[in-house]
């Protein structure tokens, strides 16, 4: 059906405006400039300068925290990427010939970044390949390569309460005290309650500097939960739902951030619920990867104790080796020295995502949130959080890291 | 050393098209990816329970089975399987007409339903309205056609004439001509931003081309997110012989004379008879090659272009912990814009502060399956028509710029239309244009390459292909092509530079 349609003149003058897109364009291109192109973004840059592939840093501080058995190292460099509070680096480290990453949530203000500096917290863990190393081989002066900032336990506005209530345990007072200095600084923008669990007094992790800020910010209030004493100014048991509603707002609203030891989230968790806490409410840092995967009920118990070859294929290369059934694959694959991309080591981040290309593997439920839908159809799986319950093939990616020994 | 016959860098959708288009062929073939996962835009990200879907909103050229569009023929043809959902009606939009009163209209899909609803809005619409979609059909009959073996160059002028009649000029003009109502109009541009560009300086051919299949064909999303279709698409390469590396970064072309033979990389340096680059020319041209080999035309062209890039996007991803019922969510799409005049809106997205444009999406209106049970996933993107605001922007305020905008957003939204969100956010992720920057390596986060805009439409870009990247065997591919933006352009972007390098490698004789 021919319309009645006139946009121009009807019939060569149409043609010709069609053609006039070639003829214009090539009128355009003949008047511009012959000038060398330029790759140079400013928001690209910028994206460059907050998500660098790596960062080397020199270690500028080592401060000793007595009766934690634990450091607190500053990292300098020219530059550092500015984060949130309550991120993370992931440290990269060539432990010999062991390709090994680990992740430190930063304990420093992110404003203290601006003239290039971090900090994080290292406690001896038991059997800690790494703890040992750091605690006792690195020194100033050395240098480490760490990530950009990771993770998203961060406070949000459009999604958490004004009123935050923090569970730490041990170690993992290391998130809140960079978020107490980013309220305490004007960074952050919330009420931050913080309910720190330890066993004694003496082992409480920065507990001057806790105390210094809360006594400075009326917003940071800082408690101590002691389970093996009783002090006075202190909470004496475990982080109990009654200890929580304590200090919680009357109406219940707030937010729950946690970050600890495995225990910890056991017992937290199951008291959170007496509370009524919905899930939005709850966040919780990094899990890690159960020490004792066997105890898993969903785990085929058959496999226990055993020991897999796993072939792994890289960008550049191919390499067998043994893999026992009780570890993470991953952690096989830096034993071997194989550069793997790695870096929350909680199943969450999905940076080792790697093809299975053979072979039957475990994937702890609380470790596979972060694992994309089709992923799961289509065998990719996150090596930092999966078991092989048979041999294995496995295709890793390259990383873009490669720690100095 | 490895020789391959063909290496695709980067595994956007165009690249992805390219690597199934070669390995199908029988084509010895490489895909290299920078990040540990495929599909740039066209991919899917996980926080707490969600799985969230980065980029895409509908996607054109699905069809039905029976009815197949452009990408179900092509999917078919790789043997790529997808599970698609259809999304059932075209759009809401809530806005202002050109003369100032408020719009809240909610259009179908199909022919006969969107003719209909636009004749309860404004009265008077149907007769030229039915000549729009008239034209459409023949539009894409040409286009059908265009893809055929034989073409006659008398056929084309007697079939399709009103297509010849209209496709040299802008959308306003066209729309114009046809005694569209202002009213009508001020609606049918609603679909302008998937685009990016005003009405005025939109070609016809361009804007109709989507129009038909959104409204004919309907629109379809995946059931998983698009890295179901990117994923999908890897698997079947991989099965076909195809190698494939993550994480791996091509730093530079290699070139042998003025002839580019291979890519060098982080994982090491690979050769290849033919290179696929879905990244943006200059790109290419500033910073991975040398600056002696790139062609004369190609630094004007760049020149001329002036880093006009289309749009730069920010998204909001919210996860609720409530059903979409629960809120009161019944549209898939919601268009929240200040004016339906978009020359007018263009100009508002240059500025962070004038911005007051938002498209939301409720992704379980169309798929079920698309957030765990009680819940529901949805998203706002808005997008800035300049680098401006973005360009010096502190790292403190960065952040908090991300969230005030965001915060804005959600209101507007929210006063709007009487639908509450903010207290049942249960995850929330917010990207900016440098997040866009970051991970696509886009320029300025422009997921739309340069603006498909008068002399640079889609048009002159098909009619001048031969005359663009004159490289020999370096072939852009991506929303910088013939095609422009879009999934399904990239798509087919990929497959038609695949198509036309396996003609060439023919002619040679195949393989040296």
């Amino acid at each position: 059906m021919e319309l009645k349609l006139n946009v121009g003149k009807n019939g060569f003058s149409d043609i010709k405006k069609l053609v006039s897109h070639i003829t214009e364009k090539n009128r355009v291109i003949k008047a511009a400039p012959e000038r060398a192109v330029s790759a140079v973004f400013p928001i690209n840059e910028h994206a460059k300068k907050l998500h660098p592939d790596y960062q080397t840093m020199k270690v500028t501080d080592i401060a000793e925290h007595t009766g934690a058995d634990a450091k607190t190292f500053t990292l300098s460099a020219d530059k550092a990427a500015y984060f949130r509070a309550g991120q993370y680096l992931s440290v990269s480290l060539n432990i010999g010939g062991s390709i090994v990453t680990r992740p430190y949530s930063i304990s420093s203000a992110p404003s203290l970044s601006k003239d290039g500096k971090y900090k994080i917290t290292v406690r001896r863990t038991q059997n800690g390949f790494v703890s040992d190393y750091l605690l006792s081989e690195i020194k100033v002066g050395d240098t480490l390569t760490v990530s950009e900032p990771l993770g998203n336990f961060f406070y949000e506005e459009l999604r958490d309460s004004k009123n935050v209530i923090a569970i730490a345990g041990g170690s993992g007072i290391t998130p809140f005290l960079s978020m107490a200095h980013a309220v305490c600084d004007g960074t952050e923008n919330f009420d931050l309650t913080i309910l720190y669990g330890n066993k004694t007094e003496e082992s409480l992790l920065f507990k001057n500097e806790l105390d210094d800020i809360s006594a400075r910010c009326p917003r940071v209030k800082t408690v101590y939960v002691l389970s093996d004493e009783e002090k006075d100014g202190c909470e004496h048991g475990f982080i109990t739902a009654e200890i929580i509603s304590k200090y919680a707002p009357e109406n219940k609203d707030c937010s729950v951030f946690m970050c600890g030891p495995e225990a910890m989230y056991r017992f937290a968790e199951k008291e959170l619920v007496k509370l009524g806490i919905d899930r939005k409410h709850l966040r919780r840092e990094l899990l890690g990867v159960t020490k004792n995967v066997s105890a898993n009920e969903d785990y085929p118990a058959e496999c226990k104790g055993k020991t897999f070859s796993a072939t792994v294929k890289t960008n550049t290369d191919e390499k067998t080796i043994p893999v026992s059934a009780d570890e993470p694959i991953l952690v096989a694959i830096e034993r071997a020295g194989i550069a793997a991309p790695s870096r929350c080591r909680s199943g969450e981040c999905g940076w080792c995502r790697s093809k299975l290309l053979s072979g039957n593997v475990y994937v702890p439920k609380e470790n596979d949130e972060g694992r994309r839908f089709s992923d799961k159809e289509t065998g990719y799986i996150h090596p930092c959080a999966t078991f092989a319950l048979s041999d294995i093939v496995i295709e890793v990616p390259s990383t873009y890291v490669n720690p100095a020994e | 050393m490895k020789i391959y016959d063909a290496i695709v860098v980067g595994s956007g959708c165009a690249g992805l098209a390219a690597a199934l288009e070669m390995i199908i062929a029988g084509k010895k073939t490489l895909l290299i990816e920078k990040h540990n996962l495929p599909g740039g835009c066209a991919s899917g990200f996980c926080r707490g329970r969600f799985e969230f879907e980065p980029s895409l909103h509908e996607l054109c050229g699905v069809g039905s089975k029976e009815n197949p569009g452009s990408v179900r023929r092509l999917m078919d043809r790789y043997g790529v399987k997808i599970r698609w959902q259809r999304v059932d009606d075209c759009f809401r939009c809530i806005s202002e007409y050109s003369d100032g009163t408020p719009m809240d209209v909610t259009l179908p899909s199909g022919v006969d339903a969107f003719i209909d609803k636009m004749e309860e809005y404004v009265p008077g619409s149907r007769k030229p309205m039915e000549d729009f979609f008239e034209l459409l059909r023949e539009l894409n009959d040409l286009t059908a056609y265009l893809e055929s073996p034989k073409i006659s160059v008398s056929h084309l002028l007697k079939s399709y004439k009103n297509v010849f009649k209209a496709a040299g000029y802008s959308s306003a003009e066209v729309f114009d001509a046809l005694g569209l109502p202002e009213k009508c109009q001020d609606i049918l541009s609603v679909y302008w931003s998937y685009l990016g560009v005003d009405m005025k300086h939109l070609s016809f051919f361009h804007y109709a081309s989507m129009v038909y299949s959104y409204v004919i064909l309907g629109a379809y999303i995946p059931t998983h997110t698009s890295h179901e279709i990117s994923n999908a698409m890897v698997e079947r390469f991989r099965s076909l012989g195809g190698d494939i590396k993550f994480n791996c970064r091509a730093e530079e072309f290699i070139f042998d004379g003025d002839r580019c033979c291979g890519v060098k990389t982080n994982a090491g340096d690979f050769y290849a008879d033919v290179v696929f680059a879905n990244i943006n020319p200059d790109i290419i041209y500033g910073k991975m090659m040398p600056g002696n080999l790139v062609p004369a035309r190609e630094k004007k062209l760049s020149a001329a272009r002036n880093r006009n890039f289309g749009a730069r996007m920010f998204t909001v991803y919210l996860g609720l912990n409530k059903t979409p019922e629960e809120l009161g969510i019944k549209d898939y799409s919601i268009f929240i814009a200040g004016t339906a005049d978009s020359e007018k809106e263009f100009n508002s997205l240059k500025k962070i502060d004038t911005n007051n444009y938002s498209i939301f999406l409720c992704y379980n209106i169309a798929n079920p399956e698309a957030s765990p049970e009680g819940t529901s996933m949805c998203s706002f993107t808005t997008m800035f028509t300049s680098a401006e605001d973005w360009n010096n922007v502190t790292d403190e305020e960065y952040f908090k710029l991300k969230n005030r905008l965001a915060k804005k957003i959600i209101s507007n939204f929210e006063s709007k239309t009487g639908i509450v969100l903010t207290p049942y956010i249960e995850e929330i992720s917010i990207a900016s244009p440098l997040t866009f920057a970051r991970y696509l390596g886009v320029p300025e986060g422009s997921v739309y390459g340069y603006m498909t805009k008068d002399w640079d439409s889609i048009l002159s870009r098909i009619a001048s292909q031969g005359a663009d990247f004159p490289i020999k065997s370096l072939k852009p591919i991506g929303t910088s092509g013939q095609r422009g933006d879009g999934y399904s352009s990239a798509y087919m972007c990929g497959s038609i530079v695949a198509k036309a390098a396996l003609k060439e490698s023919d002619a040679k004789g195949g393989k040296k």
